[in-house]
């Protein structure tokens, strides 16, 4: 029990160092860095709580695919650090803003538990205890067929955003000699040699 | 819950021993050795010539669109796992759920095969 509150205090303690320092760093792919091991601090934290699916999709997705994604967008931008610096005290008043309202929606989300406690419990599908099936399990039973229209919404969601990347990143470009296997497997001996009489003394 | 935290114990053991070994040989390279940093020590190795620019540069988008479709496919194996283990008590009704899931994905895995993006120029 000390040392599952030791490790609580331990995940919670980096994920609020790095968050610091990830918009701190001075070099941006340190940013994405420290984002990172805030990731795989959350997934400790997500562990602790007996959440194990969301652990493991936090490593799978978002340190996996979304901190790679991340880093992609940091190489591919041409920005001057010492400029995106200078803006800082600029986008401080929205920035703020947007911290306030997170705030506040903690606050409520909070708030609600130590307002009427009951409604805590009171959810549509309540989660059954650990001891008596796993949390991956617990999802399974109700998110394909009790959640189902949520279900294939996310997976429209998630066509719509493969359609919308290839819409906007794919460039065709001119002029490239692309190799047709089909065609080269297709080619036939008369097709590419022919066999001539040269008599001698005489070119073709 | 205390049993399934006890079956992350060895992983907790293994973190720290990991942090503090690579605290141990970051610490001891540091005091141990002898420094004399230059600027040619310091620079990045660019097999043996002096390097022309930072190592970050621009690349194609083309690498970004790769990553983009890697995360969506990703996230659709993630919605696999749980329907795996569920799928001997959801029934017909689970199952074919799924199948028309992943029907919306090949959708687009059809329009991506067609469209190119997955050919490398």
């Amino acid at each position: 029990m000390v040392l599952q509150e030791i490790t609580f205090y331990l995940f919670s303690a980096i994920i609020v160092a790095s968050g610091v320092m990830v918009i701190a760093a001075r070099n941006p792919v340190h940013s994405v860095l420290f984002l990172i091991l805030a990731f795989f601090n959350a997934a400790g934290l997500f562990i602790l709580v007996g959440a194990e699916f969301l652990a493991m999709i936090m490593v799978i997705v978002y340190v996996g695919a979304v901190a790679v994604l991340f880093l992609f967008v940091v190489m591919m931008l041409d920005i001057n650090y010492v400029e995106l610096r200078q803006g800082f005290l600029n986008y401080l008043p929205i920035g703020a803003l947007i911290g306030f309202i997170l705030l506040v929606e903690l606050v409520f989300v909070l708030g609600t538990r130590f307002a009427t406690p009951e409604t805590v419990g009171a959810t549509g599908a309540p989660i059954p205890p650990l001891s008596e099936m796993t949390n991956t399990e617990a999802l399974g039973q109700v998110l394909y067929t009790r959640y189902i229209y949520l279900f294939q919404a996310s997976g429209m969601v998630l066509l719509v955003a493969m359609i919308g990347a290839i819409v906007l990143t794919l460039r065709e470009r001119g002029g490239v000699r692309r190799q047709s296997i089909a065609r080269q497997v297709a080619r036939r001996r008369d097709e590419a040699v022919e066999v001539r009489k040269v008599t001698p003394g005489s070119g073709i | 819950m205390q049993e399934l935290l006890l079956s992350y114990l060895p992983i907790l053991i293994f973190l720290a021993l990991v942090v503090g070994m690579s605290v141990v040989f970051m610490a001891a390279s540091y005091f141990a050795a002898e420094q004399k940093p230059d600027t040619a020590k310091l620079v990045g190795y660019e097999c043996g010539f002096t390097p022309f620019a930072d190592a970050r540069s621009q690349f194609d988008v083309r690498f970004y669109l790769v990553a983009l479709l890697f995360i969506i496919f990703d996230l659709e194996v993630a919605f696999l796992f749980p329907w795996a283990i569920t799928l001997g008590d959801l029934g017909a009704f689970g199952f074919w759920s799924m199948f028309v899931f992943l029907l919306i994905l090949t959708v687009g895995f059809v329009y991506e095969w067609k469209k190119g993006a997955l050919e490398w120029e």
